[in-house]
């Protein structure tokens, strides 16, 4: 009788198990987003591959213009067949659709934003999750009486050179220094005779 | 009849028991390739890059690097000619390709400093941040503009024009000064050190007057 007890114990409890990882396995979610490279995979394509599209490149047929600014902006202004999607809202549901359906028609995503540093947190986080149909437009967007004007940008140029504008300004300041050492003039003096007192004549 | 049968399957009930578990201790294993996941979820990286926290004006900067806080660390991350030709005084050259080197992990992860990345502009600086704070590494700031805004705003400032706010004339006074630190010279700082001519003090002439004696006078 004891030992009939013990072993229905230990079924009893060897099912109770079963079903807590049966139920765990049902409850299960897959992540909505998750990285198909990881960090490392990311910075050797990153460094290795050109990613970067100008302006005059914009006519292949197989780039579609995203603008990852908000809608504002975007209504203000924008390149022509251009979608919106706004930056912040890029892994939701919709746009992660289109962005799908962009990766299974061979299409390129061209991202593009005010200036070239705008889109590149979008396209970095989108090309960590696995869409590697996605580039980046480097341009610089300005407004001229409302209306929008793009021009091609260098990313990380470097504008001036630091070291030559200092050593210019040492080299500017030492060529001035010739102080003038004004001698000075001696100081004339003069003397003023003091009249004398004529004499008082005598006189009577 | 039914009873034996019973009977007969319960006395394999272990081995089916101890089949089934092994059969989803094996799902287990399975599962974690799955969903191997490095780092922190998409959605939180998403919402930490848009929000411009990480971002360091280059005042600041250049108020740091003058108190020398020893709590921040420099990191270049260009390539080395750039670090060569210049860079941020006593910063260390990490350029994008090797940010995930072994040696150079201990800069970056880890919780002591403040690390501030930069490069010519804040784009790969941007990235550097970005696949960093994936890992989840903490205390990582990004010098907004790089290299570029340093030399517009502190090493060459413009000179505001007379018509301006009072406060804009006292930012480019901090920022000159500022510039003279990191080793700009301007020409009237060296006029204020130029030797003065000493200006001799004039000779008193003390003109004795030599007492006349006086004359005579006449009298009756």
């Amino acid at each position: 009788m004891k030992e009939l007890e013990k072993t229905k114990r230990i079924s009893i409890a060897a099912v109770i198990f079963i079903l807590a990882v049966i139920i765990g396995l049902l409850t299960y979610k897959k992540p909505k987003n998750s990285y198909a490279i990881n960090t490392k995979t990311t910075l050797e394509k990153i460094t290795g591959e050109n990613y970067l599209v100008a302006l005059n490149e914009l006519n292949n047929p197989d780039y579609v213009l995203i603008d990852i600014r908000n809608q504002y902006d975007f209504e203000k202004g924008h390149i022509e067949n251009a979608i919106n999607v706004y930056a912040a809202e890029i892994l939701s549901e919709d746009n992660i659709k289109v962005f799908d359906e962009l990766k299974e028609n061979n299409k390129t995503a061209v991202l593009y934003g005010n200036n070239p540093q705008e889109p590149n947190a979008p396209f970095l986080i989108l090309y960590q999750l696995g869409y590697e149909n996605i580039k980046l437009l480097a341009i610089e967007n300005s407004y001229l009486q409302n209306k929008l004007i793009t021009k091609n940008s260098e990313i990380e140029k470097s504008k001036a050179d630091v070291t030559a504008f200092i050593n210019e300004s040492i080299k500017k300041a030492n060529t001035t220094p010739i102080v003038k050492v004004v001698a000075a003039t001696p100081k004339k003096v003069i003397t003023l005779e003091k009249k004398k007192k004529a004499p008082a004549e005598g006189g009577c | 009849m039914v009873k034996k049968k019973i009977a007969k399957v319960l006395a394999f009930r272990y081995t089916i028991l101890a089949v089934i578990l092994i059969l989803l201790a094996g799902g287990l294993v399975l599962l974690p390739k799955y969903q191997k996941h490095e780092g922190i979820k998409p959605e939180e990286l998403l919402s930490n890059t848009i929000s411009p926290e990480r971002y360091m004006t280059t005042d600041r900067l250049a108020h740091i690097i003058i108190n020398q806080d020893p709590s921040f660390i420099l990191i270049d991350v260009r390539d080395e000619k750039s670090f060569a030709s210049y860079t941020l005084p006593n910063a260390i050259n990490i350029p994008l390709k090797n940010l995930f080197k072994e040696e150079n992990t201990g800069y970056l992860n880890q919780n002591q400093y403040d690390v501030v990345l930069f490069s010519n502009d804040h784009f790969y600086a941007d990235q550097a941040w970005i696949l960093c704070n994936r890992l989840g590494y903490k205390n990582m700031r990004v010098l907004k503009g790089g290299i570029n805004e340093w030399y517009a705003t502190i090493i060459n400032p413009l000179k505001p024009a007379d018509n301006m706010p009072a406060s804009d004339a006292e930012l480019y006074a901090t920022r000159k000064a500022a510039s003279m630190f990191f080793g700009v010279v301007y020409p009237e700082q060296f006029k204020v050190e130029a030797p003065k001519a000493v200006k001799q003090a004039p000779k008193k002439v003390i003109t004795v007057e030599k007492k006349k004696k006086a004359p005579a006078e006449g009298g009756c």
